[in-house]
């Protein structure tokens, strides 16, 4: 009687199979038609560098104090500083990204006292010419135009003044490896 | 209606006006006649293996909640023929060393045995290219050529893995054919005959006395048999890709390899319409009130069910062993198909 419980419980099982693989053939699918949808990508996501601007002005928020270029651990960053002679500020007259060095480790995005500078959740920069991936002024102002971003700048400057000064100091304190660190911490102070 | 009797009889009618102006005989008609259903067959075929290729990926697709093809056309429906023109591009290598003429003469074996089986093959009313009064006995025939194509293709190409395969599917399929031929023979003794039309007829429009109730036995032993025949999972041993890289077919390139590839789907269409014929009742509606569905559309619609059935099966189960295989079929299939057999006598003997 053995032969006949095990072709019982053998049908039992594959009867089984067919019910757990029937299953998932109503299920909806996972895929992704990646080119035709894609995901929203989070918030805090490291994509590609972007410069911002301020949303009312369109002006670059950008004062071409240095720091990212500092605290970038691979240098991929290139800034030429000019002075305006009328309002006196300064501004960037280049800033270019290289992205073939860039390591996307955000920490020009953690120096930056000016929301000048941020790693935006774009990606899908793959093209043929590796020279194409060297990211001037202009091409950087316009990935970052439709990029939001929360204000630091203000939300401090909103504080009592004491607070100020810890917060500076902290922020400086993220490229301290490098002896002129503090100097340029201290230019930008002057901006503000 | 949109039955293809009317469609035929058109035919028929413009083919002997025409010939009679021409003052042609009667034989080249026929000829004629016999040439075209076979160009139509092997029309039909063509468009049916692309389709089954197609569902075949979709249905894998969606067994794992994925989409499949989905780039060329609605859903990648013309993903089998992008397939197929790059396949009809590819260079034709044969092997050095390989048997020449048996290389070459394989495939077409492979795709000339599933082609012959469609000439007994009920498409619907009175779409039956040959009513031949052994029906069932030369589809089990003409089937069994695909051994001999797989022997064939696995000895020509002079690879351990090709032959390997071959082998293994020799004696699978010679296994696997006697509770096959034993599982049809029950459903052959309640219909007295062995002719396809014949069998259709004996089933009528009724649901409750098609033979796959009665025969239910045999209907479940001929689906794992013909599973089996079909060198598909779980009794893909004879292509098992991750121990014989793709077997009997691995040093087969462009059209050769299409060809056994479409033979390998038709065969799958051949199961389905076989079991359709034998046990489903044909191209006859389960009730009489749904003749308005054309015949063809009931046949092609329980063809495919079976299809997908296998399909199913391939996404479920995994491969078995080869001494399980041969036991499954020396120790299991064929007593049940003998007992199945007997009892069916005993039954149609007694009542």
């Amino acid at each position: 009687m053995g032969y006949f419980k095990d072709i019982a419980n053998g049908i039992y099982n594959l009867l089984l199979g067919l019910k757990t693989t029937g299953k998932q053939l109503p299920q909806r699918a996972v895929t992704l038609q990646y080119p035709k949808e894609k995901m929203p990508m989070f918030e805090r996501s490291r994509g590609i560098v972007v410069l911002l601007s301020d949303p009312e002005t369109g002006e670059l928020n950008c004062t071409a104090c240095m720091l990212c270029a500092k605290a970038c651990p691979v240098a991929a960053i290139t800034i030429t500083q000019a002075k305006d002679p009328v309002t006196n500020k300064r501004y960037p007259k280049t800033f270019e990204v290289n992205n073939l060095i860039c390591c996307f480790c955000g920490l020009c995005e953690e120096a930056c006292n000016f929301d000048a500078i941020k790693l935006a959740g774009k990606y899908e920069f793959a093209t043929a010419d590796k020279q194409s991936l060297v990211f001037d002024l202009a091409k950087l102002q316009e990935l970052g135009r439709d990029v939001k971003y929360e204000k630091k700048r203000k939300a401090v400057a909103k504080k009592p003044a004491a607070k100020i000064e810890p917060k500076e100091k902290a922020a400086a304190a993220a490229p301290n490896p490098e002896p002129p660190a503090p100097d340029s911490a201290d230019g930008s102070g002057d901006t503000l | 209606m949109l039955e293809l009797t009317g469609l035929f009889q058109w035919i028929y009618a413009i083919a002997s006006s025409l010939f009679s102006s021409l003052g042609l005989s009667e034989i080249i008609l026929d000829i004629f006649l016999m040439v075209l259903a076979g160009a139509a067959i092997i029309i039909f075929l063509a468009l049916m293996a692309l389709f089954l290729i197609w569902w075949e990926r979709k249905v894998a697709a969606h067994f794992q909640d994925r989409l499949g093809p989905m780039m060329t056309g609605w859903h990648g429906w013309l993903q089998t023929i992008a397939d197929a023109i790059k396949l009809l591009q590819k260079e034709d290598i044969v092997v050095a060393n390989a048997d020449r003429p048996v290389h070459f003469w394989a495939p077409v074996v492979a795709f000339a045995s599933c082609f012959m089986v469609y000439a007994v093959i009920p498409f619907g009313k009175g779409a039956l290219a040959a009513d031949l009064n052994i029906g069932i006995l030369y589809i089990l025939a003409i089937t069994t050529f695909t051994v001999i194509s797989i022997v064939m293709a696995g000895w020509a190409s002079n690879n351990k893995y090709a032959l390997l395969g071959g082998m293994r599917s020799a004696s699978q399929v010679i296994s696997y054919e006697v509770p096959l031929t034993l599982s049809l023979m029950g459903a052959v003794i309640m219909a007295g005959t062995l002719s396809t039309g014949q069998f259709v007829e004996a089933q009528g429009p009724y649901i409750w006395k098609w033979f796959v109730w009665p025969q239910f036995l045999g209907f479940t032993i001929y689906l794992m048999a013909s599973t089996a025949e079909l060198n598909r999972t779980p009794f893909d041993l004879p292509e098992a890709e991750q121990e014989l890289v793709a077997g009997f077919n691995i040093e087969y390139s462009g059209m050769k390899f299409a060809m056994f590839f479409l033979a390998e789907f038709l065969n799958m269409f051949t199961v389905g319409a076989v079991a359709t014929t034998i046990f489903l009742g044909g191209w006859q509606p389960p009730f009489p009130a749904l003749s308005f569905i054309p015949s063809w559309i009931w046949f092609l619609g329980k063809s495919l069910f079976i299809v997908f059935l296998i399909m199913w099966f391939k996404w479920t189960y995994p491969r078995v062993r080869v001494d399980h295989l041969l036991a499954f079929a020396w120790k299991v299939l064929l007593p049940l198909s003998f007992a199945n057999l007997i009892l069916t006598a005993a039954g149609v003997l007694i009542f």
